[in-house]
């Protein structure tokens, strides 16, 4: 139901380690703010491109998985075009789809665990002074995962059972319910995790 | 948190992801389709307070950060925060914690209906939409370079949308605290 969206496989980004992926990130994403020339930003978006298709990704599935964020980068370049000037349409453009390949490339190339090896790891100092216990977020990580097919399946229900009493099917009516039926289920579920001793103090 | 809390916290963001799943709904007098993905950040803060709704809201956007597709439309990964309107999302988690936070002071078990109808009308308004506003468009206006008045106005096509959300949130929110209230014992 939840499918991560890592692609298996042995390029150079996958073998590199994950802070150094994030450290990549961010640093291109400050480099490509302060860069507004064309020659540097258009070599900087084929850079992009080219690391997110050697992946394995492939085309297709590299363009399914980013064109919803790249439509918003072109109504922003529009505006730009409309509002500015062409070249500085081109230059938000290459900026911003540079960016958007490079974190689709590292997502593709980062699996869920290893994210949340590192995520325990940068929660440690937080976990010092009691703001937050990093085996609880990967707990309540697991859970979610766990129980998003369940929730839709018990919209679908709900749903269904307007359709049977011939009931239009509105947000309202059937979010209330939903939303009842599975807060309802926290006390067992946390009992069973007490009764599993997942959470020792 | 006790355990409880970890698990409602997680239910909620589950119930988040699934109204991300939910085909959006286009009405005639508004130019944008509506997901129901916000609409959970309302709730959230309705429902199980600051807290524990900014909670669930942060395990969304993590679940989403690390690869798992939890936005609406079944988008996901580090892209969507890349992107010009990462704003909105990262503006969820404050916002959520506002409206939690306005739930929490105004609305008391034994009121009369309307005046809890108005106070989470309050939250869900300045929660989730002004608080998430205040991040979304300078970030939004940021991203668009020289352009930036030109898109911070055009991302304004919303606002319908997200008042018919608090409108849904409010009767919602009442409902489920006259069903099984969470409001009240605060995480």
């Amino acid at each position: 139901m939840l499918n991560a969206l890592d692609i298996e496989g042995d390029s150079p980004l996958h073998r590199m380690p994950v802070r150094g992926k994030l450290v990549l990130l961010f640093s291109a994403a400050v480099g490509l703010f302060v860069v507004s020339d064309l020659r540097l930003l258009v070599p900087a978006l084929a850079l992009s491109a080219w690391l997110l298709l050697s992946t394995g990704i492939g085309t297709g599935q590299a363009f399914r998985r980013t064109r919803f964020v790249l439509f918003t980068v072109l109504l922003v370049a529009a505006a730009n075009y409309v509002f500015v000037s062409p070249h500085e349409a081109a230059v938000v453009f290459c900026r911003l789809a540079a960016l958007v390949l490079l974190a689709a490339a590292v997502t593709a190339t980062t699996g869920i665990s290893a994210f949340m090896d590192e995520i325990a790891r940068l929660l440690t100092p937080l976990e010092r002074y009691g703001f937050v216990r990093a085996a609880d977020v990967s707990l309540a990580v697991g859970l979610v995962i766990r129980f998003v097919p369940e929730i839709l399946s018990r919209y679908r229900d709900i749903a269904e059972a307007h359709r049977a009493r011939g009931l239009p099917v509105r947000p309202l009516t059937t979010l209330v319910p939903l939303i009842i039926l599975t807060l309802k289920d926290a006390d067992t579920i946390a009992m069973a995790i007490d009764a599993r001793g997942f959470r020792r103090h | 948190m006790s355990t409880r809390d970890i698990v409602l916290v997680a239910l909620f963001a589950a119930i988040i992801v699934v109204l991300g799943l939910l085909p959006p709904i286009t009405l005639g007098f508004i130019p944008v389709p509506i997901t129901a993905q916000s609409l959970g950040v309302m709730l959230a803060g309705c429902i199980l307070g600051a807290r524990r709704g900014a909670a669930a809201v942060l395990l969304v956007l993590l679940l989403g950060a690390i690869g798992l597709p939890v936005f609406s439309g079944g988008r996901g990964g580090l892209a969507v925060f890349a992107g010009p309107t990462a704003g909105y999302l990262v503006g969820f988690a404050p916002g959520a914690y506002v409206c939690g936070l306005i739930a929490e002071r105004l609305v008391k078990e034994d009121q009369a209906e309307l005046s809890q109808f108005l106070s989470f009308l309050a939250a869900s308004v300045v929660g989730g939409i002004a608080v998430v506003y205040l991040f979304g468009i300078p970030w939004l206006a940021y991203m668009s370079g020289k352009a930036f008045f030109g898109t911070a106005a055009a991302s304004l096509v919303f606002l319908p949308g997200d008042l018919i959300k608090a409108f849904v949130a409010m009767l919602a929110g009442r409902a489920v605290l006259a069903g099984y209230p969470l409001l009240p014992q605060r995480a």
